[in-house]
């Protein structure tokens, strides 16, 4: 197995640069869809029509620099550690939107971050273990 | 119509988790042949390719139902991911990662049903 880099090119780094970016292509691609969306064209120019928005062209920009990043972390991390280990997102939206923007967190809600937590805290044991590997 | 949104997520699904497969795919090739490739170049395009479909079929989706409606589903690709990546790459499943896996799938589609 090839060398690993260091500093601003480890893997993992690069990691935590792929999870900021998906949150932030995630909302601009929902403020893109939302600002376009047109209930009375049904079905027609499904998808297409959200490219009027310069939002969603800000968050085609924001993936494909995340997708070079994401091309990057496969080239060091197995898909299957690191594909779990990418839905920390799912966990920081919703408390980031708690923190930031105030939003009330339901019970359930809160149940729900936790089993994402203490997923992520168990699919990490391999992921170090692989890191000693390498 | 309520064929047609379960058409279109279902083959949102299929086409993303195809597309991680084939990147990882292109980068495995990446590592031992290099970029010039002409596997790695395939695998690179087809899987580009596969995940601008699955990523017009997303806006499109997201289009007509709200984002949390949607995210169960997306939860649902990372067990499928992992469980291909284990059959097609012969990536190694431990126990522990697939609890692990188990655990953040429910926790996903628990945060966005709540």
């Amino acid at each position: 197995m090839a060398e690993r880099p260091t500093g601003f090119f480890n893997p993992w780094f690069q990691f935590v640069l792929n999870i900021i970016g998906v949150v932030i292509y995630e909302l601009l691609l929902k403020a893109g869809a939302s600002a376009t969306a047109d209930p009375a064209r049904g079905w027609s120019g499904f998808g297409i029509t959200a490219l009027i928005s310069p939002l969603t062209w800000l968050a085609i920009a924001v993936i494909i620099v995340d997708l070079i990043i994401w091309l990057y972390i496969l080239r060091y991390i197995p898909l299957s550690i690191a594909f779990p280990l990418s839905r920390t997102v799912d966990v920081l939206v919703p408390i980031s939107c708690w923190f930031i923007l105030k939003e009330a967190i339901s019970p359930m809600r809160w149940c729900g971050i936790a089993l994402v937590i203490v997923g992520l805290v168990i699919v990490a044991k391999p992921a170090a273990q692989l890191e000693e590997r390498l | 119509m309520t064929w047609l949104p379960v058409a279109l997520i279902s083959l949102w699904l299929a086409t993303f988790v195809t597309g991680q497969l084939l990147f990882k795919r292109a980068m495995e090739s990446s590592r031992a042949a290099g970029f010039r490739n002409r596997k790695t170049l395939t695998m690179l395009s087809i899987g580009i390719a596969v995940m601008t479909s699955s990523f017009l079929l997303n806006l499109g989706l997201l289009q007509h139902f709200d984002l949390s409606y949607l995210y169960p589903f997306q939860g649902a690709s990372i067990i499928i991911i992992t469980l291909l990546a284990a059959v097609i790459l012969k990536e190694r499943l431990t126990p522990r990662l697939i609890i692990g896996t188990l655990l953040i799938t429910a926790g996903v589609i628990l945060v966005s049903m709540s």
